[in-house]
């Protein structure tokens, strides 16, 4: 399963694009891809709208208690704020879906950065 | 301090209005990421995992009142509150909008300051000794030949496209508090056996995936010479450095594979076929920035301070003046660390409430100055010892008067995993549960010196390569893991970390940290430090401790 | 073949281009032409000597020096940057100017942008062949974006020392 992820381009902010083909701020909004044809042809539509999001790529996810949570530890982080200071992050909105990042088990490198990475 | 006169102001006026055509075209689709990536970092903005970050530049760590008002105001107005003092002595913001970025350059450009060249391929913030004007030490203020190299570095046509960034460090004093030996030019003013004022030059000393001490290439240079120097050097790397893969791009590679000598006599045979006229500066512009840094009203005081002494009788008060308090060239003053490294914050993360006090502090009482260490810490250099106690007391109020100057609670750790897109594992957890153990100053005290350096990946922000005990985040399956190092340092003897044993998974880091300092107040001699101790038993000992229950 | 732009000293401005850039494989058709370094070793005498004006094409890891003894015959140096980023060429530009006293056409290729105009023209690059559709005034706005220098290059404008002292 996965699901497409970028950097909003004005203001950075980490987003996922969402079930309505917008970007959305929360993870729990994320649009999940069963099929990689259609995830694949997500992050190729996403990769032209330059104005809007910055370096799309796609993420693996795995089921966790209460829900989804993205597979790889740095993903985890973008998805819910720097552990340091909960207060500036998306943690704070609480909820089921923040519970699935939170206690997710296992950890592995997200094959769609990696690609990210070896192609800059 | 350095005043920015009109020219260094329409610089920076250009330099924002480019800027801003710049960021027009990218959100308007003119640009593409790739084309606009390179043109923003040389403004010193990253895309992290959160937010744009911005790293705005403090030359030689040095700032005035006015200026640490105006990041204050930029961390409230900009950012949440807050920004992250680096170890190459600049200011990190982590909650920056692209579209903001050009607003925030006007205003860092109205108290002469910038992001230029924070990031980039091309010649970044030149650090210098943070005592510098202070300090006994020195044969003479480092800042003027920093000073001198920004500029000349500033918008270098033919070095803003190098294979790799670059990285220069300058000291005036044997006590190298620059860590010269580990950038891509350390530089080492001393006199010579005429008393004639000149460099050694280091080049090619770099932390990261393959960390290196520079060797000296060349052991006397006349300081008048250092820019037509320093451009023959440069222009070697450019041509001859290694572009075809990153982790062999910085100029240390090159000088490996040249050899000091082989390198050096390209660089010799290079600076003899330039026009050295064209590049050095003549001596009246020396002379000018020299007289910008020239020590302004000092009075003359008693070595002694009776209020100072008298103060000491509060314990507290007592134990901030044994490390945070260091001696100042003029009698009856003194240098005062002020501590970023509360056990349990983030370790040189300061807020806008506490850079406006320091700003008032800086104003009041230290001649208007205030420095940044790159150990992530802050300096009023020119302080009364009279004077200390209210200070003391006055940081107080803002958890600013931590005594662990040196001592195992004064970390350096860098952002990672929590903020930045090349980390592996996180290192401010890592940090504060450290921290945390230690908090207890009595026991900090008791433990003494000893560097603790996290980095959160193998680019090294952290230096773990040359902290006493060094923490690198390493990514097993994912997993965050902790390999640990032993016996580094970036001082007069420096010296790169052995590595421990294999990696340890989060949980076990601090507790780890906690069996080393057992080992060593077991093992330890008179007198001697953490890194002494290492230096005489080896790994052995520590090893043994760590790893004895096996996992 | 990209549109060519001249830096007059002044400005920018579009200029025509009688140069036929020639790779390895192909023949050598009439008229003037660049070709590669390796190429020039080969037959740049013979070209010479039929009477064109001929360009060397110098890749970014190929040395200027090998060619320093031919400048005064070479009519154009056209300097390769294979991405915008692969920074060598400021070098050589720089190298052929104030060290050989270049005074022919020193022309930028390859990934070239108008960003990285004001770098390439205080290096001494005079033409450039953008691949952005960019206009000789867009040049000309790049390059004029700074009233100062800290340092002098190749383009002889004083640094900011020496109009301090004026």
């Amino acid at each position: 399963m996965k699901a497409l992820t970028g950097n909003l381009l004005g203001d950075g902010e980490a987003v996922f694009l969402g079930h309505d083909g917008q970007w959305a701020a929360k993870f729990a909004d994320a649009e999940l891809f069963e099929d990689d044809d259609a995830a694949l042809a997500a992050e190729a539509h996403a990769k032209t709208q330059i104005t809007v999001v910055v370096d799309p790529y796609l993420i693996d996810v795995i089921p966790s208690e209460h829900g989804f949570a993205p597979l790889s530890y740095r993903e985890r982080v973008r998805a819910l704020g720097p552990t340091n200071k909960p207060e500036h992050g998306k943690k704070t909105e609480g909820g089921e879906a923040i519970d699935a990042l939170l206690h997710a088990h296992g950890a592995a490198r997200s094959k769609g950065r990696v690609e990210l990475i070896r192609r800059k | 301090m350095y005043q920015y006169d009109a020219i260094d102001k329409e610089m920076l006026a250009d330099r924002v209005a480019e800027f801003r055509e710049q960021c027009q075209r990218r959100l308007f689709g003119e640009l593409t990421e790739d084309q606009f990536k390179r043109l923003r970092l040389m403004n010193g903005l990253y895309l992290q995992l959160h937010a744009y970050m911005l790293r705005i530049a403090i030359p030689y760590g040095a700032l005035n009142s006015q200026q640490l008002r105006k990041l204050a105001f930029i961390v409230d107005t900009y950012d949440k509150g807050y920004g992250h003092f680096t170890t190459r002595t600049n200011l990190q913001l982590h909650w920056i909008k692209l579209k903001d970025a050009p607003d925030i350059l006007d205003h860092l450009a109205e108290v002469g300051m910038h992001a230029i060249q924070t990031s980039g391929n091309d010649i970044r913030n030149i650090t210098a000794d943070p005592h510098a004007g202070a300090t006994a030490d020195e044969v003479d203020d480092p800042r003027i030949w920093a000073e001198a190299i920004r500029q000349w570095s500033t918008f270098h046509p033919e070095f803003s496209f190098l294979p790799r960034k670059f990285k220069i460090a300058v000291t005036a004093s044997p006590a190298d508090r620059a860590a010269t030996k580990v950038y891509d030019i350390g530089l080492r003013l001393h006199r010579n056996d005429a008393g004639e004022l000149g460099f050694e030059v280091l080049v090619g000393g770099g932390l990261g995936r393959t960390p290196y001490l520079g060797p000296a290439i060349r052991q006397h240079l006349p300081a008048r010479h250092l820019l037509s120097y320093l451009q023959a050097i440069l222009r070697v790397y450019n041509r001859h450095g290694r572009r075809d893969n990153i982790w062999k791009a910085r100029i240390k590679v090159l000088v490996a594979s040249l050899g000091a000598e082989g390198f050096a006599r390209e660089v010799e045979a290079e600076w003899e076929s330039s026009n050295k006229a064209q590049v050095d500066l003549p001596d009246l512009e020396l002379a000018r920035i020299r007289a910008a840094f020239t020590p302004r009203n000092f009075e003359t005081l008693p070595a002694t301070s009776a209020a100072f002494e008298a103060a000491k009788a509060n314990p507290a008060f007592a134990r901030f003046a044994r490390h945070n308090v260091k001696p100042h060239k003029i009698p009856g003053y003194g240098i005062i660390d002020v501590s970023l490294k509360k056990p349990g914050e983030t370790p040189g993360d300061c807020s806008g409430e506490q850079m406006v006090l320091l700003a008032d502090l800086a104003e009041r009482y230290s001649q208007d100055e205030i420095r940044v260490h790159y150990e992530q810490n802050l300096i009023l250099p020119h302080v009364k010892l009279d004077d200390v106690p209210a200070i003391w007391k006055a940081l107080g109020a803002l958890d600013l008067d931590t005594p662990n100057r040196g001592l195992v609670t004064d970390i350096i750790a860098c952002p990672g995993l929590d903020y930045c897109t090349l980390a592996n594992a996180r290192a401010i957890p890592i940090a504060q549960q450290i921290a945390l153990k230690f908090a207890d100053p009595a026991l900090a005290e008791k433990v003494g010196e000893l560097g603790i350096k996290i980095s959160g990946c193998i680019n090294a922000c952290g230096h773990h390569h040359v902290g006493a005990i060094g923490i690198l985040g390493v990514d097993k399956k994912g997993e965050e893991f902790y390999q640990v190092t032993l016996g580094g340092s970036a001082e007069a003897e420096a010296s790169l970390g052995q590595v421990l044993g294999p990696a340890l998974p989060a949980n076990k880091v601090a507790d780890a940290v906690d069996t080393l300092v057992e080992v060593y107040l077991r093992e330890r001699n008179d007198g001697e430090r953490f890194l002494d101790t290492f230096r005489r038993t080896g790994l052995a000992p520590f090893k043994e401790a760590v790893y004895a229950s096996a996992h | 073949m990209p549109a060519l732009i001249r830096w007059t000293g002044q400005r920018a401005e579009a200029a025509e281009d009688p140069f036929t850039s020639v790779v390895d494989e192909e023949p050598i058709p009439r008229g003037d032409v660049i070709v590669s370094l390796q190429r020039f070793h080969n037959e740049g005498q013979r070209l010479l000597a039929e009477g064109r004006r001929v360009g060397v094409r110098i890749e970014a890891n190929e040395a200027v020096e090998d060619i320093a003894a031919d400048l005064p015959r070479i009519s154009v140096v056209a300097l390769v940057f294979p991405k915008f980023l692969t920074g060598q060429a400021y070098s050589s530009a720089r190298i052929l100017r104030e060290r050989y006293g270049y005074e022919g056409e020193v022309r930028a290729v390859g990934d070239v942008l108008r960003e990285q105009a004001r770098f390439m023209v205080r290096c001494g690059i005079d033409t450039f062949t953008p691949i952005d559709g960019s206009t000789p005034d867009a040049w000309s706005h790049v390059v004029g974006r700074f009233r100062h220098v800290y340092q002098r290059a190749a383009d002889g404008q004083a640094p900011a020392f020496v109009e301090r002292q004026a």
